[in-house]
């Protein structure tokens, strides 16, 4: 078999794959609106937990333990401690998705859509993804560079409030259009 | 057609009673409104099985006279087959009309990158079966633009009606498998035709039942009526929105970015 025929073949193939993994997606779907309820629920972001994880981690409660108590016990606690963080981490990543989710229902809802706009977003959204799974390793194995963690959550936070702000304002300006609509209306009607 | 197999005959024929069980369904259900290309394209492939039969029957299936004509028609139903497929596409997009010229675009870029490839990689076979090398160079494009168009689907979380699915699910199943044999057959079997032929029917032909099926399963309903949805955000609000978003994302990777490139710290 020719090199060609063989690309043409697995492509074939990748395809199928493909195809199998999109049809057999079992996730419901909803109407794009219904994703704009989180709005509500996001008013008390992980990232808010970012002072008790630090404190959670801080080396010198280890030491101390160490120190009073003794060494199993600061390595037990250390576990523990390090599951808590994993499981903020992950915490973190949902806050992410929400607000990436709602970055597309915007886009579904908009009349016209900026190719480069979506590639940009695309491409943000898997290295964040690389990136988190690279960091949770890191965690996974020992290492806990807590310092940035929190510029991490700094940013998921702030882009939760600017995101709520947004969608609050354009609440406010559908309502005003709605109004404003069937004042036209009522007017057109007295008229006739 | 007395030189083709017994088994050929018989998988042609339960191929076209597939087709017609397909189109009964789909005026019995009434949804041939609803989707009339593809209903045309059923009917065409029907037409198409006759008009073969009625070629075979003078000239026998190995004349040149039989399988140009043969190829024409199918030509034919192929660009039914894009056309119904579009169709499809159109009702399950157009609602979302921003996603919908996003799609658009996909296809163009996603086609022409495909027909470059496939010209590319088959210009050394093109002199000994170029109806070969058309038809799958037309099911390798068609396949990658319609699994693009189900990706961006995807992607956007957008609900497309189960039987929709099935039938684009079943465009693009038999494009893959008719590129395969395609591919497989001519590798290995090229230079004993009269092997070829029979096993390259028969396999086309199992694949299509299956795809008969899937669709017959998918029409047994009527389809669901789709309320065109018009979008309910103003351009400017995606313009002024999406970049914010995008800046904040960018940050945000920047910063996972120091976080990895930091050198790691045992506790």
């Amino acid at each position: 078999m020719s090199p060609a025929l063989l690309l043409l073949a697995g492509f074939a193939v990748v395809l199928l794959i493909l195809l199998a993994w999109i049809l057999l997606d079992t996730r419901k779907f909803t109407k794009p609106e219904a994703h704009l309820d989180f709005t509500e629920e996001s008013d008390r972001s992980h990232a808010t937990y970012l002072r008790q994880v630090r404190q959670a981690m801080a080396v010198e409660d280890f030491e101390f333990l160490a120190a009073r108590g003794s060494r199993e016990l600061s390595q037990r606690t250390r576990k523990e401690r390090r599951r808590i963080v994993l499981a903020y981490l992950y915490c973190l990543r949902n806050d992410f998705l929400k607000l990436w989710r709602l970055a597309r229902v915007i886009s579904t809802m908009s009349p016209k859509v900026g190719v480069a706009q979506e590639f940009a977003r695309l491409r943000l959204g898997l290295f964040f993804f690389l990136r988190y799974e690279l960091i949770r390793i890191k965690f996974l194995f020992g290492f806990a560079p807590l310092p940035e963690l929190g510029s991490l959550s700094e940013v998921v936070s702030r882009l939760g409030v600017r995101l709520e702000t947004a969608m609050r304002e354009l609440g406010e300006r559908a309502a005003l259009a709605a109004k404003l609509a069937s004042t036209l209306d009522g007017r057109r009607l007295d008229s006739r | 057609m007395s030189s083709l197999p017994l088994y050929v005959k018989c998988l042609w024929a339960c191929s076209v009673l597939a087709q017609l069980f397909l189109l009964i369904f789909l005026f019995v259900k009434g949804n041939f409104r609803k989707i009339p290309y593809f209903t045309a394209y059923v009917a065409l492939n029907i037409c198409q099985a006759g008009f073969v039969l009625f070629l075979y029957s003078p000239w026998g299936p190995e004349s040149h006279t039989t399988l140009a004509l043969a190829w024409a028609s199918e030509s034919l139903t192929l660009f039914a087959q894009a056309l119904a497929t579009f169709d499809i596409l159109g009702v399950t997009l157009r609602p979302y009309q921003g996603i919908w010229g996003l799609g658009w675009r996909a296809l163009t870029v996603v086609s022409g990158i495909v027909v470059i490839l496939v010209t590319l990689a088959t210009r050394n076979h093109w002199a000994y079966a170029q109806w070969f090398e058309l038809n799958r160079g037309y099911h390798l494009t068609f396949a990658s633009a319609v699994i693009a168009c189900l990706l961006l689907v995807r992607y956007y979380s957008i609900p497309v009606p189960t039987a929709y699915k099935m039938i684009l699910g079943g465009f693009c199943f038999y494009s893959c498998t008719e590129i395969l044999i395609n591919t497989i057959l001519q590798a290995f079997l090229h230079k004993s035709f009269e092997v070829y032929q029979p096993i390259w029917q028969a396999s086309r032909m199992i694949a299509f039942i299956v795809v008969q099926v899937i669709w017959t399963v998918a029409l047994r309903k009527p389809l669901p009526v789709e309320k065109a949805q018009a979008a309910s955000l103003t351009d400017s609000t995606y313009q002024q929105l999406s970049p914010e978003i995008n800046e904040q994302l960018r940050q945000l990777n920047e910063k996972l970015l120091q976080l990895w490139k930091l050198e790691a710290r045992p506790q």
